[in-house]
């Protein structure tokens, strides 16, 4: 791929700089700043370290992949690791990179390593060198382990199903016993489908299908708010009748937002047959928004940040409502508390957020 | 003894018929605004009369009743209840088996009956919204459709009693048609606001109701004002057409006994029904200082939210329902009026049979839109011999026209009854009979043969049982009748609580 005057420089992004409040913005803020720092810097065998002196003083979680008009092509994670960024090859001369591992897969790539935190990569026609950053904290996006990235993904080298079934793990061993008879599991798809299948055998309660989804996948459905696409998924579900009539139900869900999509499935489930509906979460309740490009909605609109687990059982209509923990999904994801940003959970951010 | 009714439909044939058949040999007259060739009948074999006039006009029923001089009058529809022909008539001397026009509020204003369950805090009612225009009606919808969970999931109504017509069920639980389903909503108020221009009785014109599901069932009540007497639960089947599909009409047949309760609801739910009517009778006597006397009866379904929960109220018997109890009534319907107004009801006055009873309605097509098309076509029904085959046959929205031949009125057109030890059986018995009616001009005409089957007993029993499952187990955990939202920038909001705050300022 090359790029041609009067274009200077292409730059695709995941996650956000600390630029400008808008997400878009702060990376076009960033990109001109990038071509500028690389148009301005003395000799070719100088970019590297005009990027880094950059990247040094530019706050925020984010990875980018760069392109510019004398065919280089940066790469970087921020110094805090916070969004991966991944490296295979593919045929014998061409090097590919992506935020996901699975991304890679399916293109026939191998994938050869990570982009560490903190790490910028310079891919010229000829070399490739690689250049650390100042050194900083580590706090890797919990989110993109519960949420965002897809199964078939590796992510620091940890699968990304297997953190999953991790997390219905610990879900069930943390969560409040309940004394079910005559119980089933099931898993909103597609998230909570590996949650339900380890908490069922953690409980040794049997899982079944739950739900079919009706339409598109909302993965590739172009909505503005992520929030708006976990809402949505909900609304497109059908529960399998047979699958929950005369059962006490145990539902595995990712995330809950404003609980009133989620209080719709309860009721449907109900209706339909379920003799009871206990509510397992494999993220810890949402109270606060993320300067790094998730799009969160406002605090107040967030049931968990303003209602604890017992009310928002009573309001949705569940048995029983639980959460993870956000010790526990640091367990299941395998990566120390204080080496992940777990900000939409805590209110905590690993950077100092205006 | 001279009996004076008012009304002409197949209820009102049941009604004169068990008058007719007392140890009292009654003379049996009638004011009706058609002939029903039924009701004519029992007048003629009675040496009583029938007169053709408003049954809703309480001067013509009090000068009917005065040139008659009957002992008292029964009132079958709700219409002359709403037009206080009860009150009327007592006023002048006349005693009658009929709720007074304050009285039967609880059936002619949906609104009225929920603000008088709401300020008397009684049990088994719904969350409901009124409006006086299809704009402002539109306006909250909008306004609260994302956020409060009831409002998504309504059933709009017409605010007054409009004989079953212009109910519509809106479930928008899922993603797809959200947006028809929003649509209809708004093109329904607009045919509600018109079809409520017809009424100048009423404040409140459009009703939304939170929407609920579970097996219906209406519980008939006779009261002095003091006793309420429970009888026989009826199932009736509102919607048009087999299978539960089609417009909500006034009952296209209904099912009942063997016992005083359904195959599909217990005991102890028969009888917290009735607890719920009583407290209503109790609450409307309280707000007119007036004793009732008559019919009361509750339309009501068990829910996940309440448990029994009241519908609809009825001023009257239900038409189908009244054939079913009546058939199943062992005691003299004379001696029960009597004791009623004498205010000496006892619960032994009533007895009933132990039969599976069945009754399904005959409509003509176009029944019950457009109903132009669904009027005058000539019927050809063997009354003899559906008798010899163990059915009866009551006439409804029919009339015997001066050459002798009976022609359709555009609704339905006659009810046909059978008992027997089980309900299937009852069903075979009506579908033999109703068979055998045809329109002499070849029109088509429809019923519904699944009423009554095992098929559909069992599908009420499955829907029976899994709303009881959740409504007991509710009242376990202490949250029956609770309903809770969270909404963003508000908080934990109760619209039961907001609701009751909101009818208690009113007054009275």
């Amino acid at each position: 791929m090359s790029i041609d005057d009067p274009i200077e420089l292409v730059l695709a992004g995941d996650g956000k700089p600390l630029l400008h409040a808008d997400k878009r913005e702060s990376f076009r803020i960033f990109a001109q700043r990038l071509s500028e720092s690389i148009s301005n810097s003395k000799s070719t065998n100088d970019h590297i370290g005009a990027v880094s002196a950059l990247l040094n003083e530019t706050g925020g979680g984010f990875s980018f992949l760069a392109l510019t008009k004398d065919q280089e092509v940066f790469c970087a994670r921020d110094r805090m690791g916070v969004k991966p960024l991944e490296v295979g090859s593919i045929g014998f001369d061409m090097g590919i990179l992506s935020s996901e591992t699975g991304a890679l897969d399916v293109v026939g790539a191998n994938h050869t390593g990570s982009v560490k935190p903190g790490e910028v990569v310079l891919l010229d026609p000829f070399s490739i060198s690689r250049k650390m950053l100042k050194t900083s904290r580590i706090a890797h996006c919990a989110f993109e382990y519960v949420y965002l990235a897809r199964l078939d993904s590796l992510m620091e080298n940890r699968s990304i199903n297997d953190v999953r079934e991790r997390i219905g793990e610990v879900i069930a061993d943390e969560s409040p016993p309940i004394d079910v008879q005559e119980a089933v599991v099931i898993g909103v798809p597609e998230t909570a489908i590996p949650f339900a299948i380890s908490y069922s055998r953690r409980k040794n309660i049997p899982m079944r299908m739950g739900f079919v989804r009706t339409g598109r996948h909302t993965r590739t459905a172009l909505k503005t708010n992520q929030f708006e696409r976990v809402a949505g998924v909900q609304l497109k579900l059908n529960p399998i009748k047979s699958s929950i009539r005369g059962k006490e139900t145990i539902l595995i869900d990712d995330s809950v937002v404003r609980g009133n999509t989620l209080k719709n499935t309860v009721l449907n489930l109900k209706r339909k047959g379920a003799t009871k509906v206990h509510v397992r979460v494999g993220s810890p309740a949402l109270i606060a928004g993320c300067p790094y490009g998730v799009e969160v909605p406002p605090r107040d609109e967030l049931i968990g940040r303003n209602v604890s687990e017992e009310e928002i059982a009573d309001i949705i209509g569940a048995d029983s409502f639980a959460y993870i923990s956000t010790e526990g999904l640091g367990r299941a994801i395998g990566i120390p508390g204080e080496k992940l940003c777990m900000g939409c959970f805590t209110g905590k951010y690993p950077e100092k957020i205006e | 003894m001279r009996i004076l009714g008012v009304g002409n439909a197949a209820r009102e044939h049941a009604i004169a018929e068990k008058l007719s058949m007392s140890r009292h040999e009654p003379k049996i007259y009638w004011v009706g605004d058609y002939l029903n060739p039924g009701i004519d009948k029992i007048c003629k074999s009675t040496k009583g009369d029938y007169a053709l006039a408003d049954p809703t006009s309480p001067t013509k029923v009090l000068e009917w009743a005065t040139k008659w001089r009957v002992d008292f009058v029964f009132i079958g529809p709700e219409e002359p209840n709403f037009h206080g022909v009860p009150d009327v008539l007592r006023k002048n001397g006349v005693p009658c088996i009929g709720a007074t026009r304050s009285a039967s509020m609880i059936e002619m204003s949906k609104a009225a009956l929920r603000r008088l369950q709401w300020k008397h805090d009684l049990r088994g009612k719904l969350l409901f919204k009124t409006f006086a225009t299809a704009e402002q009606a539109r306006e909250t919808l909008e306004k609260y459709s994302d956020t409060l969970t009831w409002m998504q999931n309504v059933a709009l109504k017409p605010a007054r009693q409009a004989g079953g017509r212009g109910v519509k069920v809106i479930d928008d639980r899922q993603l797809y048609l959200h947006d028809e389903k929003q649509k209809f909503k708004t093109s329904h108020f607009g045919w509600l606001e018109n079809y409520m221009k017809s009424y100048s009785d009423i404040e409140d014109k459009i009703l939304i109701e939170e929407n609920v599901w579970g097996p219906e069932y209406t519980l008939q009540c006779f009261t002095d004002g003091r006793n309420v007497i429970g009888m026989p639960l009826v199932q009736d089947n509102k919607n048009a057409h087999e299978f539960d599909i089609g417009t909500e009409t006034g009952g296209m047949g209904s099912i009942s006994g063997p016992k005083k309760t359904l195959p599909f609801i217990t005991e102890e739910e028969y009888q917290e029904s009735l607890e719920i009517v009583k407290g209503i009778v109790r609450a409307i006597q309280a707000t007119t200082g007036e004793d009732y006397m008559g019919i009361v009866a509750g339309q009501m379904m068990l829910t996940e939210v309440e448990g029994p929960t009241i519908i609809e109220m009825y001023s009257r018997l239900g038409d189908p329902e009244a054939l079913n109890v009546l058939a199943m009534l062992d005691s003299d319907l004379v001696d029960i009026c009597l004791a009623i107004l004498s205010r000496n009801l006892k619960e032994s006055d009533v007895k009933f049979n132990q039969k599976a009873t069945v009754v399904k309605a005959l409509a003509p097509k176009g029944y019950p839109a457009p109903r132009n098309l669904a009027t005058g076509h000539p019927i050809l029904a063997d009354e003899d011999q559906i008798l010899k085959n163990d059915a009866r046959l009551f006439w409804a929205s029919a009339q015997r026209m001066e050459d002798g031949e009976i022609v359709t009125l555009g609704s339905r057109a006659l009810e046909i009854l059978a008992q027997a030890r089980d309900h299937p059986s009852a069903s075979a018995i009506v579908e033999r009979a109703i068979s055998q009616v045809k329109f002499k001009d070849g029109w088509g005409a429809f019923h519904r043969s699944d009423i009554g089957t095992a098929e559909l007993i069992e599908r009420r029993t499955e829907l029976a049982s899994r709303a009881r499952n959740l409504y007991r187990q509710r009242r376990a955990k202490g949250t029956l009748s609770r309903r809770r939202d969270w909404l963003p920038k508000v908080g934990i909001i109760d619209p039961a609580k907001t609701l009751r705050e909101e009818i208690a300022g009113l007054g009275d």
